[in-house]
């Protein structure tokens, strides 16, 4: 353990590792400091100089965000001096701040709104007109720039620098003529483009994706864990429940997997929540009209599977199991199929083009599975040997009397799927268990039961680390008819 | 009118004598409502009454009835969507999907802006929220209808409806805080245009 530094915060006698700032033991003790430029997850810029505090002894005001706790320093964020410096240092930050709040994304969460209600409320004393600079500016296919909100944090200018290492942003021109933007009309391309959306204090950056899509006090924050890849990132999914409708997916801070950040894939991942993207009810597909009937009521779809289940030899059923599903899931669908069942052929389902090994040095890993990990562990667990890969092929080969699937769920982990349900078409019957549908790829298969999204149920996964983390039911299901594998299952069981 | 006093029937009185007092207390009464009433129809006296809907009844300028939009000058719909309406809306009866405008100066927009009427309970908050001017509850008070009619009002309703005559209370000029205020009541005083 390194070396203890005490110093008084606010009254208070606080102890922290020696070579802390100010604004690190503060953000310890969950004493607010106002600021815009620091941010935990990047380095000290200094430049916004409105975390002042008050240090005894100090000749003037000093910034908490690059002062070094030193022992015995007492540190006040209360005195009158200190509400003084930030108000005045708030003025200046919006003198030239378009009153764009009405059209700006950021609007409920900005940093200069929050602090003018805490510690401003005067009247501008500017004379001037403000100056005017580039608005609208596509400088990402996830990025908006609006140079004229922008307080010159260089918090994005630091992202690009230390995080992504790319170091596509600059701050151009000098005084209040200063513009942030990227080299030569040059665009940002990397897979974090909305992080700095994220860290944004004010509305510079938006999301090209979330941009009016909604005002961000209507929306509601859950917990839940990326589904994207094996690296599990803690995410918070937005959204309005009674709408049943997810709008935005921004990280949560885990330093041990994903730090601050979340890549723009793992973003997507809420595309596969909303209704559009879902199978909503029980579906099966009629030979005669060429297409899909859909129905409210999934019991007798449970019942056919069960008929098939009881007339066929267990060694013609096949299950087929994609990595994306909870521990829970796993050792509910094998107890049952596996051991009571006694079905010994089990494959994988896997992308067959996957990179596993791949990292791209930050969060993304080329393993597009969830719960690689979990599933081999639940493999193991009812006595299957396997190796990871894709299985689609030798299943399919084994032809197999009925096939029982678990899909899939997000499109990007899975971009051979349409040609993989295709191969699975030459089999007499597949009973494909998925959350998500595309009508218009897919096509013939004997029937489609309706699952819960990731943000849906509750459960654990497991990630490329090995860490088992739990991962809660944000908001209600997107229909009453999507069901819980567990709840098939008790189907089955009452069938049976 | 008045106060009439009547002299209540002692107990021990008889009964004829009791409703006496009845039918003496209700011709007195009579008598004023008869004595208006001629005074009206040999026209000594103004009658307060209107024949609605043939003839039209005038409320204060600052009624809050019907929704309108106002409109930029150019005809486009002032509305920024900002949402802040529906915010305060206790009814919650705004419903607002915000786009991308093609010109970049004015950057966001409403696709659809619709008010559900038959929630709304005219408060008038969405007016008082609205940091643009863009939504205001005008003098129109008729909105009786039937099951069958459009109960939520559509942009293009708020923005252009017949009875706002081509906006001609819903234009917004700049730096003109309310317009049309000043135009309804130039409108008032000129009879020979009828008030939308």
């Amino acid at each position: 353990m390194s070396k203890q530094v005490s110093f008084t915060l606010d009254g208070q006698e606080v102890t922290v590792p020696q070579g802390w700032t100010v604004m690190q033991a503060a953000r310890q003790e969950k004493v607010a400091i106002p600021h815009f430029c620091w941010h935990p997850g990047l380095k000290v810029a200094g430049v916004c100089r409105f975390c002042l505090v008050h240090v005894e002894g100090a000749r003037k005001l000093e910034i908490s965000c690059n002062l070094v706790v030193q022992p015995g320093m007492v540190v006040s964020t209360l005195r009158d001096e200190v509400k003084q410096a930030h108000k005045w240092a708030l003025e200046f930050h919006l003198l030239n701040h378009p009153l764009d709040c009405p059209i700006c994304d950021q609007a409920g969460e900005c940093g200069l709104q929050d602090y003018y209600m805490e510690v401003g409320l005067y009247q501008s004393q500017m004379t001037r007109p403000k100056v005017l600079k580039p608005k609208a500016l596509d400088v990402g296919s996830e990025l908006v720039l609006d140079t004229e909100r922008c307080i010159l944090c260089s918090k994005c200018v630091r992202f690009e620098d230390e995080v992504t290492k790319t170091g596509a942003l600059g701050i151009f021109a000098r005084g209040d003529r200063s513009i942030i933007g990227t080299y030569h009309g040059q665009k940002i391309t990397h897979q974090y483009q909305e992080n700095l959306v994220d860290i944004c204090p004010v509305g510079a950056f938006t999301s090209r994706r979330f941009r009016f899509k909604q005002r961000v006090w209507f929306l509601k924050e859950k917990s839940s864990i990326c589904p994207g890849c094996s690296t599990g990132c803690a995410i918070k999914v937005h959204g309005k429940p009674e709408m049943r409708r997810y709008f935005r997916v921004k990280p949560e801070e885990d330093q041990s997997v994903n730090g601050h950040w979340l890549c723009d894939k793992g973003r997507m991942t809420l595309e596969h929540l909303n209704p559009e993207a879902r199978l909503m009810q029980a579906a099966r597909w009629q030979a005669a009209q060429q297409a899909w009937e859909f129905s409210p009521q999934t019991a007798p779809f449970i019942r056919e599977l069960a008929q098939e289940i009881a007339r066929l030899a267990p060694q013609d059923i096949a299950l087929l199991v994609s990595a994306q599903y909870t521990n829970e899931e796993y050792a509910e669908f094998f107890d049952y199929f596996v051991k009571q069942r006694g079905i010994t052929q089990v494959y994988q389902w896997r992308e067959p083009s996957e990179a596993r090994d791949d990292f791209d040095g930050l969060l993304l890993r080329g393993d597009h599975n969830a719960n690689t990990r979990g599933l081999m562990a639940a493999l193991k667990q009812v006595g299957i040997k396997a190796k990871i890969g894709d299985q689609l092929e030798k299943c399919v080969a084994a032809k197999p009397q009925l096939v029982i699937a678990l899909s899939p769920e997000i499109s990007f982990t899975a971009p051979s799927l349409p040609e993989q349900l295709a191969q699975l078409n030459s089999l007499a019957r597949v009973s494909l268990w998925t959350t998500h549908f595309s009508a218009s790829q897919w096509t013939q298969l004997w029937q489609l039961l309706p699952l819960r999204g990731f943000a849906e149920k509750i459960g654990t996964v497991t990630n490329y680390q090995g860490k088992t983390r739990v991962l809660k039911e944000a908001f209600p299901p997107v229909a009453s008819e999507v069901l819980a594998i567990s709840q098939i299952i008790a189907g089955l069981h009452k069938e049976l | 009118m008045g106060i009439i006093r009547v002299n209540r029937p002692a107990a021990d009185r008889n009964a004829f004598e009791a409703a006496w007092g009845y039918v003496t207390s209700i011709a007195k009464g009579m008598q004023l409502t008869m004595k208006i009433m001629l005074k009206q129809l040999l026209k000594l006296e103004k009658s307060e009454t209107l024949e609605w809907p043939e003839q039209p009844a005038t409320y204060s300028e600052r009624f809050k009835g019907k929704h309108f939009l106002t409109q930029r000058e150019d005809g486009q719909v002032r509305c920024t969507a900002c949402f802040l309406c529906a915010t305060a809306c206790p009814a919650e009866c705004i419903f607002i999907e915000a786009g991308e405008h093609p010109d970049h100066r004015i950057e966001k927009y409403p696709v659809r802006f619709e008010i559900d009427i038959l929630r709304c309970v005219f408060c008038g908050l969405c007016e008082e929220a609205c940091p643009v001017d863009a939504i205001r509850l005008g003098p129109e008070y008729v909105m009786a209808g039937s099951a069958g009619d459009k109960w939520v009002y559509t942009k293009e309703y708020l923005l252009a409806r017949p009875q706002l005559q081509g906006g001609i209370a819903s234009i917004k000029v700049e730096n003109d805080k309310h317009p049309a205020i000043n135009k309804i009541a130039s409108v008032e005083n000129n009879k020979s245009v009828v008030r939308h």
